[in-house]
């Protein structure tokens, strides 16, 4: 009977209801799509960043992280992978040795991180070689042969095919020393990887540094970087038989993270006052009807309705407004957002400010429980709180001197 | 009258700084430079056998070392087979290595100078910065107190305002005829890095020498480096060659 009366009520101003409704409607419309925008420039930032090098996460040997020392290692890398491979979230897995070394060409000489890699299996992880500007990549039956970056080559002065010294300390205290050919120069755009970083063949690294059979970190990657973030469990169990841990993509590049947190409590402060905002106008139209309304309000008292259901009456209407206009908006959120996901979203001139996190300037939306329903939700649950103002406001009305009221 | 001057004596001497009212006490700087004298001389050479305790292995190299002056070493590794020929020379600015394998003379970037020394608890810092405590630190006696026969000196040597070093802080042993006893070396917290003690002292080359000594990192007690001084000849005439870049690559000793 009051659920009746209260949607015959918000039809009796059809050009007031149509505006709350689209409020509603638009609110929660915009906050589903810069949501799942937000998450999906997110997760290509992780997976791109984490798709260089570095992998979805890593399987390390304890306490590598604090201290990289090569002597820290995995020993046969290759059992503890084929069991990683085995899991259903798990698509590459690839084994590294690395440590520091003096890179020479002639008088000229640098300091670097070396890379020993699987060719066959790192390029199920990292797109490091497609990333190679001149040369190419590291081939399963390389031997003495490593890709360095732009920034080291040019600080070398190294070009394709020019021999590199290498000297560095092996795994048994002894010199580590070899001449490599250089294959390729790779420009990931990352300046620290660019100056820093080679790589070479893990099984030459392994005879170079007296390594053999040995890695200090296998790297593991999925689909997507959801799937391996949920299977953590899995991966942490697996590491701890062999006695080692597993670092997630958090772990891995702690400074994305941050940023991640940063920019995402910028945008919860003004999806919160977009929320205010709309509850305000929804609530300011709801008070306003009430007002005109206290004549009415009066004669139905005096016909015997108590102002408790009067009340009640009123907050069901907002009720409709709220539940009406979140389903137009979840449905024309996820609609519009699903659209744009498919075709993708581009950013016409926002490339070089992209490509420092290694994003494309087309971006897909992620659209997921989460972001279709957190913004429709928060926004309804605001205006069905604030419908205490009016009900409290109308059940202080006493029936004489409402229907004298204008 | 006479009180009033007794009285003005006994505060002109409260207030006559310490160092004054004491000069019996060694110079802080004159000891660590005769500990410096006493480890090198004007020139030294020497046999060193490195040993190098990990917790899963352990192993020693014999190296040959020759100095000149505070600044010229050269170091050049004999034994065993799979390290010999390895050298390291460092001149004033400058540290350079040689790798028997790749037959080449590398110059040692800036960067690399804090890695480990030829697998060692020494960084190549230890080497090119060996004299950096002489000239970069400024130096002050902390204690002195008599053992075994001869008096120790405890001095503090902190790093001169914007000198480019490693340490924070490094606390030196030494004897009164400039013998080193140990070195604590701090970080720029002033925490315990690593400590170096002398094991042994003994007669080498004429002269009371810190024969062993041990180099330990303080968080890693598995660690540790021990250099055995067995024989050494001081204030000798080198011949100017040896500290070239040619010599490094072609040994003409």
């Amino acid at each position: 009977m009051l659920a009746a009366l209260a949607w015959r009520n918000i039809w009796r101003q059809p050009h007031r209801t149509v505006l709350s409704l689209s409020s509603i409607a638009l609110a929660g419309t915009i906050t589903i799509f810069l949501l799942a925008l937000q998450q999906g420039a997110y997760g290509t930032m992780k997976e791109n960043v984490l798709h260089l090098i570095d992998g979805f996460a890593q399987i390390q040997p304890r306490g590598y992280a604090s201290d990289p020392d090569l002597r820290k290692t995995i020993a046969k890398p290759g059992a503890l992978m084929a069991k990683l491979d085995a899991l259903p979230a798990v698509t590459a897995s690839a084994p590294r040795a690395t440590t520091y070394v003096i890179l020479s060409n002639g008088t000229r000489s640098y300091g670097a991180a070396v890379f020993g890699v699987d060719p066959a299996r790192e390029i199920g992880i990292s797109n490091l070689g497609t990333t190679i500007t001149n040369g190419r990549y590291l081939k399963p039956e390389d031997k003495g042969v490593v890709v360095v970056g732009t920034g080291l080559a040019r600080n070398l002065k190294l070009a394709i095919g020019d021999k590199l010294t290498m000297l560095g300390s092996a795994r048994d205290g002894t010199v580590a020393a070899d001449v490599l050919g250089v294959a390729g120069i790779f420009s990931t755009g990352a300046p620290e990887l660019d100056r820093q970083v080679v790589e070479m063949p893990l099984v030459r690294f392994q005879s170079d540094f007296a390594a053999e059979d040995r890695a200090n970190t296998i790297a593991v990657s999925g689909q997507r970087l959801a799937d391996i973030q949920a299977s953590l469990r899995a991966l942490g169990e697996l590491a701890q038989k062999h006695g080692l841990v597993v670092r997630d993509w958090t772990e891995l590049e702690p400074a994305l993270h941050d940023v991640i947190l940063l920019d995402a409590s910028f945008s919860i402060l003004l999806y919160v006052s977009l929320i205010v905002i709309v509850v305000f106008i929804i609530l300011n139209t709801l008070l306003m009807s009430v007002l005109e309304r206290t004549h009415e309000f009066g004669m139905l008292m005096a016909i015997g309705m108590r102002p408790a259901q009067i009340g009640r009456m009123v907050w069901l209407e907002l009720l409709f407004l709220a539940g009406v206009g979140t389903t137009i908006g979840i449905t024309l959120g996820v609609g519009i957002t699903s659209w744009v996901a498919r075709v993708g979203l581009p950013f016409p001139g926002a490339e070089a400010l992209f490509s420092q996190w290694h994003m494309p300037s087309t971006l897909y939306p992620q659209i997921d429980l989460t972001s279709a329903l957190a913004g429709p939700m928060a926004i309804a649950l605001s205006i069905v709180v604030a419908g205490i103002v009016p009900y409290v406001r109308v059940r202080r009305l006493q029936p004489v001197s409402a229907m004298r009221a204008a | 009258m006479r009180a009033r001057a007794a009285i003005l004596v006994a505060i002109a001497f409260a207030l006559t700084p310490p160092s004054l009212g004491r000069a019996a006490r060694p110079d802080a700087d004159a000891l660590l430079r005769a500990a410096y004298d006493n480890w090198r001389a004007k020139s030294s050479t020497s046999d060193i056998t490195m040993t190098v305790h990990r917790p899963d292995w352990e192993r020693s190299m014999e190296m040959k070392a020759w100095t000149r002056g505070d600044e010229d070493a050269l170091v050049r590794f004999v034994a065993p087979a799979k390290d010999a020929g390895n050298a390291t020379l460092k001149t004033r600015d400058e540290t350079w290595v040689f790798n028997p394998k790749l037959n080449q003379v590398i110059k040692l970037p800036a960067s690399m100078l804090a890695q480990s020394w030829m697998g060692s608890d020494f960084s190549y810092n230890d080497l090119s910065k060996a004299d950096d405590i002489l000239v970069k630190y400024t130096h002050r006696l902390l204690s002195s107190e008599k053992a075994n026969g001869h008096m120790v000196y405890t001095i503090e040597a902190i790093p001169k305002p914007d000198a480019p070093v490693v340490w924070g802080k490094q606390i030196v042993k030494v004897r009164e005829d400039g013998v080193m006893l140990g070195e604590t070396y701090y970080d720029q917290d002033m925490k315990i890095v690593r400590q170096m003690v002398t094991d042994r002292v003994g007669p080498i080359g004429g002269r009371d020498y810190p024969v062993v000594m041990t180099m330990r990192p303080v968080d890693e007690p598995q660690k540790w480096t021990r250099i055995e001084t067995k024989s050494a000849q001081f204030n000798i005439t080198l011949p100017a060659y040896l500290f070239t870049l040619s010599n490094l690559q072609n040994p003409r000793d």
